[in-house]
């Protein structure tokens, strides 16, 4: 689902501000130390989130600078995450907290100690779990300072602004519909000091006046 | 006033631009003539969601299918709800979109192209190329409408001509009596 193959959701953003002379150098460099990096199978990370190739999201690292692809930078937003089912955690949680009472011959276990043992039995789990991935596109027209992203949700819209400005130093706005208005408008000379006047019509009482 | 307010404030624009396209796409037969891109036909096609502003806000009306012909959609218009969703179709030449465009951020999902003719093994640098046309075509499509339709809102024309016209439309009257309600043959 994408840029590239299937059918596509996405959210636009404008650019704030122009690359500078040395960008595509420092591209360079950012791209590669915020690519994906798989979920280490030994560490309780749940969460790893970096880019990949647009063209393959299953090739590690970037060969060169393959995601110049004139007039664009296009790149795609890897998300893994693992994490562990519930049912699974209470399941194991009460195996060792039994243990650990018969043990030490306890009736009960302090509310402590049982986060410690759920802490514990959730890091082992989480080494375990296979993670979900998923892959976002990301289209950057560079002529126009237009930003296409292949997801629509909120959360992933911030997590991709951030990782952008961590990359490229430039900050993305949403567009929305006053943003676009103001834009199309200026694009053509006009003046878009009007938008801030208008008022919503009622199509109810208007419909029937 | 912050970024979220602001959005809040305006968002009205959204709705009122799906509004007037579904008003124009059912009045002149789906077709725009646009400066720079050509001839298109547009047509709302399928689900519609509108929702109720000011106090009634939340309340919410799903329309979808074909055969209902949004006439249900038509009535909610009527009932101070206007749409936050709309599927539409494009076609521009023997080429055919489909889309869904929300209000409050023109944002575009399950949009389908029409098929590539690159392949991906061979040639997949193509292949971003073409997908990339076949994209940002509607995009631009969409763009130059809200364009028109921001134009028009600001203009005089928009009181005198534009807004009784719509108004006729919705309550079936005046020249809008037995318009076509049914998108163009593909």
């Amino acid at each position: 689902m994408g840029v590239v193959r299937g059918s596509l959701n996405c959210t636009r953003f404008l650019v704030n501000g122009e690359p500078d002379e040395g960008f595509r150098e420092a591209a360079r460099e950012k791209v590669v130390r915020y690519s994906f990096k798989r979920l280490h199978e030994d560490s309780d990370q749940e969460r790893a989130v970096g880019w990949v190739n647009i063209l393959d999201e299953y090739q590690r690292g970037f060969l060169g600078d393959e995601y110049f692809k004139e007039p664009y930078i296009a790149l795609s937003l890897r998300v893994d995450t693992r994490s562990v089912p519930a049912r699974a955690l209470r399941q194991y949680c009460r195996e060792a907290e039994d243990e650990i009472k018969e043990r030490e011959g306890l009736e009960f276990l302090s509310k402590k100690r049982r986060e410690e043992v759920r802490d514990a039995v959730r890091a082992r789990l989480l080494r375990r779990a296979i993670p979900r991935t998923a892959v976002y596109d990301m289209v950057w027209d560079l002529q126009r300072g237009l930003v296409l992203f292949g997801a629509t949700s909120t959360r992933l819209c911030d997590e991709f602004a951030e990782i952008f400005y961590n990359t490229f130093e430039l900050r993305l706005t949403s567009v929305y519909p006053y943003s676009l208005a103001y834009r199309l408008l200026q694009d053509k000379g006009l003046r878009a000091d009007g938008l801030n006047d208008v008022r919503p019509f009622g199509l109810d009482r208007g419909a029937e006046s | 006033m912050s970024l979220a307010e602001k959005m809040a404030d305006t968002e009205f624009l959204g709705r009122e631009f799906l509004v007037w396209l579904w008003f124009r796409s059912e009045t002149r037969e789906g077709v725009f003539d646009l400066e720079d891109i050509g001839t298109v036909e547009i047509w709302l096609d399928g689900k519609m969601t509108l929702e109720s502003e000011g106090e009634e806000r939340g309340e919410k009306v799903i329309c979808a299918g074909a055969a209902a012909r949004l006439k249900e959609a038509r009535f909610a218009l009527t009932k101070n709800k206007k749409p936050t969703q709309a599927t539409l179709r494009m076609l521009k030449g023997d080429d055919e979109w489909s889309f869904s465009l929300d209000s409050a951020w023109l944002n575009f999902s399950s949009l389908k192209t029409p098929k590539v003719v690159q392949d991906v093994r061979e040639d997949p640098d193509g292949l971003f190329y073409e997908r990339m046309f076949l994209i940002e075509q509607p995009i631009a499509v969409m763009d130059a409408l809200f364009s028109r339709f921001v134009e028009l809102r600001l203009s005089p024309e928009w009181d005198a001509e534009e807004l009784p016209a719509m108004k006729d439309w919705i309550l079936g009257r005046g020249a809008w009596v037995g318009v076509p309600d049914r998108p163009p043959e593909p």
